[in-house]
């Protein structure tokens, strides 16, 4: 699993809300792409921020979500993959620069 | 001039006669007209008229958000005569309940979302109430059969006619426009009671202030509990504008709403910009269709202002401020090149009175203090509500005459800095325990009453954590071990609270940190929580 895949981001969005997830009762394994992390009350607005934020963190790049909608800003699927997109960019513009 | 001429409801109907096929609402997916959402509003007032005897108060309270229903709700009642109160559906019914049954309310209008909730709204009312279902057009017989005391109309019984002459609500200016409920420091919400004459006032006062005309396009960011809704609009409905209402998830990244509804007005908490800033949508030139960029409800800061001003390079950003008690805001600071000096631990000044409005910073004494010091930020003029419903005990605490003045003031209990020459008002912290939660005001006594009764326990603390530059982010309490497991307590307090007031997470201890005093050092408590307990 490469850094930066949108399995590899699943994975972080899943390890960092293990507890809230496993407090509700809910298997992180078992978490499907289409699940809302907001509507399933598992992050409220400021979580799915500092989430972000932890993201960008582990990737080490800075992410620019403005033109996500937010309906896949807080589902696991899509916002995975959105991100992955943004860090293959950000590496390829590395490289080439 | 009679002194109830003028209600909340006569821009709207003027601008209905002006206006009749522009668009006054668009939210979720409709688009309605001035003519389509004053025929929406009158027929929900008629079926209030005819379904309700007299007595009681002269107030219907609408459980709905962001749907039709919600704004025509909001305008029947006004159309009654009656004033509104709000409700919201994303609290826990059981708190719902405690408004509605603290508000004393007769009629109740509730959109199909909320309807899932009525069941639980409806228990332990003592008089009968008038139930509106504008959006229901099946299963009331059931609710008939369940609530036998109550009245229930549904779709198919509210008369739609749209060929009368537009009807003229009478209401004294002292009648209460709108009672909203905010956090109560003894566990009960407290409702603020605002006059006509107070909205009416502001409203007019602001659309001169913004140059409000038929073109504006105004955000809706605010629930209608928050009074700051009020603001969107009864300024767009005075002058023949458009409130554009997003679907409550795209305020988590609201940059494509702001451009798809063409906004030229854009009013926010911070948080909503700060979270933007976050998903990096404050780029330079994003939203070149906004005039005005203002923002309230709690502290905002001076590079997130600047950003927005990069954003909105076509809009004036401003920095409002006003209790609800004072009617949606009372000062109101203009950010500009030369404002960062005038800005304080990068917080922007909340800056000089708004029209007809006066301040005074005083002492514990009510007297003013020297320019320079700090005292309580004290505010007086038209726009000093009524005071909270059936409360004059609270009432008279907080709405005083100063020694030395004639004019009633409300006591904000915002520290401030008087300033020395003409400078604006800088807005220091509280000097109680209400603190903002992304915008959302929460007495922390509230939360601390609450644990105790479920908890079973003589002590319990609530501190804001994590604390932002704007607010805080939420809430942590700590409370001594007691016979209930803490799990069920959180339960117990989804079931009271809003979300955004419920402890994030609740902390055992049995060693309290004290202070030199021997009372509980909440700075200590602060510090375990940032050593990650």
């Amino acid at each position: 699993m490469s850094s930066g895949s949108g399995e590899y981001v699943r994975s972080l969005i899943l390890a960092r809300l293990e507890q809230p997830m496993v407090e509700m009762g809910l298997e992180p394994a078992a978490i499907t792409d289409d699940f809302d992390l907001l509507t399933s009350g598992i992050v409220d607005s400021l979580g799915v921020v500092e989430l972000i934020g932890a993201i960008e963190q582990q990737l080490g790049i800075a992410l620019d979500l403005s033109e996500l909608d937010p309906e896949s800003l807080t589902t696991v699927g899509p916002l995975s993959r959105y991100i992955e997109t943004q860090y293959l960019q950000s590496v390829h513009a590395r490289r080439s620069a | 001039m009679r002194d109830d001429v003028r209600t909340l409801a006569a821009g709207f109907l003027r601008s209905a006669e002006y206006y009749p096929q522009r668009v006054a609402l668009e939210v979720g997916g409709a688009k309605l007209t001035y003519q389509a959402l004053y025929d929406a509003a009158k027929s929900l007032s008629k079926a209030i008229l005819r379904n309700l005897s007299n007595d009681g108060p002269q107030l219907t309270a609408v459980l709905a958000s962001r749907s039709v229903t919600a704004y025509a709700g909001v305008l029947g009642s006004l159309l009654a005569g009656h004033g509104y109160v709000p409700l919201n559906p994303s609290f826990p019914p059981e708190r719902t309940n405690a408004m509605l049954r603290r508000s004393e309310c007769r009629s109740l209008i509730v959109d199909a979302a909320a309807q899932s909730q009525l069941d639980q709204v409806l228990v332990n009312l003592t008089e009968p109430m008038v139930v509106i279902l504008p959006e229901c057009t099946g299963e009331i017989g059931e609710y008939t059969a369940r609530w036998p005391k109550h009245r229930f109309v549904d779709a198919g019984e509210l008369e739609h006619n749209s060929t009368d002459a537009p009807q003229q609500p009478s209401a004294a200016a002292n009648a209460v426009a709108y009672l909203l409920f905010t956090s109560g420091s003894t566990g009960v919400p407290k409702g603020v009671a605002v006059a006509h004459r107070n909205v009416v006032h502001f409203v007019q006062a602001a659309v001169e202030r913004y140059k409000i005309d038929e073109f504006d396009r105004f955000s809706q960011t605010f629930d209608l509990t928050f009074d700051l809704s009020a603001f969107d609009m009864f300024l767009a409905w005075e002058r023949g504008a458009c409130v554009c209402c997003p679907p409550r998830k795209a305020l988590l990244n609201p940059a494509q709403f702001i451009r798809d509804s063409r906004l030229t007005i854009w009013f926010s908490v911070p948080s909503v910009a700060l979270m933007m800033r976050q998903l990096g949508a404050l780029k330079p030139a994003a939203f070149p269709t906004l005039r005005w960029s203002l923002f309230c409800g709690e502290a905002l800061p001076a590079d997130l202002a600047a950003a927005w001003a990069e954003a909105a390079p076509q809009s004036i950003v401003e920095n409002l401020y006003g209790p609800t008690e004072v009617t949606i805001a009372c000062t109101a600071y203009r950010w500009g090149g030369l404002s960062a000096p005038e800005c304080e631990h990068n917080i922007v000044p909340i800056g000089y009175p708004l029209a007809g409005m006066k301040t005074l910073i005083a002492d514990n004494n009510l007297r003013e203090v020297p320019p320079g010091q700090e005292g309580e930020l004290l505010m007086a003029g038209p726009q000093v509500s009524l005071g909270y419903w059936r409360d004059a005990e609270k009432t008279a605490d907080r709405f005083v005459v100063p020694p030395d003045t004639e004019l009633t003031y409300y006591r904000t209990g915002d520290r401030v800095c008087r300033p020395t020459s003409d400078g604006p008002l800088l807005f220091r912290g509280r000097l109680d325990h209400q603190i903002k939660v992304q915008g959302y005001r929460v007495e922390l006594q509230e939360i601390e009453a609450l644990l105790k009764q479920e908890a079973g326990v003589d002590l319990a603390i609530a501190v804001a954590w994590p604390l932002r530059s704007s607010s805080a982010g939420g809430i942590e309490a700590f409370m001594t071990a007691g016979p209930v497991h803490v799990d069920a307590v959180r339960e117990r307090l989804k079931a009271r609270l809003p979300s955004y007031a419920v402890p994030r997470k609740i902390h055992v201890i049995d060693c309290w940190p004290l202070n030199s005093n021997g009372k509980i050092d909440r700075g200590q408590l602060l510090k375990l929580l940032e050593a990650g307990l």
